[in-house]
């Protein structure tokens, strides 16, 4: 494993990195009293990066996304971007849930234009986003469909052009592809990595799966079932990365080791 | 099944049904009037003014008119409170064993009351069937508002829409199936109170018509009117209420199963 200077992204400038401290949530469990989900969390999201957030399920990773979305009200913890304290209002988001979420009594295009018409673009801009964002999913030809009529890949596109569609400098990403058969997915995360090389965003990818946050991630934060951010790790294998790669099966096994001894502790 | 075969089986239905009909009527003559003679007295009721010289259509178009109405009344009120149960659990449990007993009480003795109240007379009819159906119409709006999608709801609040933009595009196409299912059962309930109330207490309307038969016990002009009555609930059904639906469902996949396109 190398460790490789990148071409650097388009976009990246450190001013604009999200470094998130000290974040605290807990839930209110009726009969299991309070639970903290998120237990003093650090983050740093630099700009330009692809993040994993990799931890096993109810680790509060979903949690954290959604305090970066402003979903959600942290107990404790500050967000700040380039040095200035910020709120979720101040940032330019896209979000991709693990579910599609579209309108299925709108058709595709209309989909797109419900992001475009919550964030307030001119309509005058309209068609050229819906067909340019459209195109780069691969979904063009669809844009009269009904979601109802589209298989789940194509409702996720759908999903991703329309995040696409507000041109946010940072996309939040949550377990994407965990719903989708294992091949829909492998092609919709070279898919994604086209399309982050291409736009120069940032993206925080929240997923359960080693392999996939080894196969996508700049960097990774892993953490334990009880809401503790415990380990950054770089993934420094050079791009592009290929699933045959034996160098992402060995940093995988090691990230499922530190995992086990932390989590097993 | 395509469209013409359907056709050909509900044709093919109507036709037995009115076979059995004949046979009926040979079979018990006292009991069920003929086919022939009904068909005659239709004849009569359709060219003929009736008592206090209106025509046939002007009892229908009374019917139609209060059914209307209190339906457009009942789906107003109706929804307004099945909408605020649903999204408020102090109302939803402060309320929900009235709607029940609402429901619960006997149409007859509502309409009974508001003829005592109100008087005999179109009004206390309106208020009659609107006050019967509106718990209807609020059970279903209850259960939609239930079942609203809470992910698309979260969606829409991140990318930031207005509480118009939610309203028009997330919550009430979700609402309108169970809008459909609330006017569907109002409906139906609805025929049957307004031809109550007009049988009771108004000097016209279909319902009027069957009793003053039934007083002079005229099976035959009963049985031509029941006629005239159905025919006017297929109109209503496959004329206004098969298309509304359809084009409000038209986003629907059309054959169960299959992918239009993968």
């Amino acid at each position: 494993m190398t460790a490789t200077e990148e071409a650097s992204q388009p976009g990246q400038d450190a001013s604009a990195d999200l470094a998130l401290r000290g974040i605290v949530k807990h839930f209110e469990k009726p009969g299991q009293g309070r639970i903290r989900v998120l237990d003093e969390v650090d983050v740093d999201i630099e700009d330009g990066a692809l993040v994993s957030l990799l931890g096993p399920s109810g680790c509060g990773k979903t949690t954290l996304v959604n305090v970066i979305a402003g979903l959600v009200e942290p107990n404790a913890g500050t967000m700040r971007k380039g040095g200035r304290e910020v709120t979720p209002a101040d940032l330019s988001l896209g979000y991709i849930f693990q579910e599609p979420r579209l309108l299925d009594w709108r058709t595709v295009r209309r989909n797109v234009e419900f992001a475009l018409e919550a964030r307030d673009v001119p309509k005058t801009e309209w068609d050229d986003r819906v067909e340019h964002y459209l195109g780069m999913v691969g979904l063009a030809d669809e844009h009269d469909n009904y979601p109802t009529r589209l298989s789940g890949g194509m409702k996720q596109r759908v999903a991703i052009a329309r995040a696409l569609a507000t041109e946010p400098e940072m996309m939040l990403m949550d377990e994407p592809f965990s719903s989708l058969d294992e091949i829909t997915a492998g092609d919709l995360r070279q898919e994604l990595l086209d399309i982050w090389q291409a736009e120069g965003m940032t993206i925080l990818f929240v997923t359960h799966d080693i392999n996939e946050a080894v196969f996508l991630s700049d960097y990774v934060y892993m953490m334990s079932g009880s809401g503790q951010m415990f380990a950054r790790r770089e993934i420094d294998i050079e791009r592009p990365r290929h699933y045959d790669d034996p160098a992402i099966a060995e940093r995988e096994a090691e990230l499922y080791g530190e995992f086990h001894e932390h989590v097993v502790q | 099944m395509n469209r013409l075969r359907r056709v050909l089986w509900s044709g093919l239905s109507v036709l037995v049904l009115a076979g059995l009909w004949w046979l009926g009527g040979r079979a018990l003559p006292e009991v069920i009037p003929g086919l022939g003679e009904t068909a005659a007295a239709l004849v009569v009721i359709l060219t003929e003014p009736g008592p206090y010289g209106n025509p046939w259509y002007y009892h229908v178009y009374k019917t139609a008119e209060m059914i209307g109405l209190s339906l457009i009344l009942s789906i107003v009120v109706g929804t307004v409170l099945g909408v605020a149960l649903g999204t408020s659990d102090r109302l939803e449990r402060a309320s929900s064993s009235w709607i029940y007993g609402w429901l619960a009480v006997p149409s007859l003795v509502i309409v009974f009351v508001m003829a005592v109240v109100v008087g005999f007379n179109a009004a206390a009819g309106y208020i009659a069937v609107t006050a019967v159906i509106t718990p209807f119409v609020a059970l279903n709006m209850w259960e939609g508002a239930r079942n609203l999608d809470p992910q698309l709801a979260e969606m829409a609040t991140f990318f930031g829409a207005d509480r118009y933009q939610t309203f028009r595009e997330v919550i009430v196409p979700q609402l309108v199936p169970f809008l459909f299912a609330a006017v569907r059962s109002a409906l139906s309930i609805g025929w049957k109170i307004t031809l109550l109330v007009e049988a009771f207490l108004l000097p016209r309307g279909v319902g009027f018509m069957f009793r003053r038969n039934f007083d002079n016990y005229d099976l035959t002009m009963m049985m031509s009117w029941l006629v005239i009555f159905v025919i006017l609930l297929v109109i209503v059904e496959y004329g206004v209420l098969v298309p509304i639906h359809n084009r409000l469902t038209h986003w629907r996949p059309e054959v169960e199963g299959v992918r239009v396109s993968e």
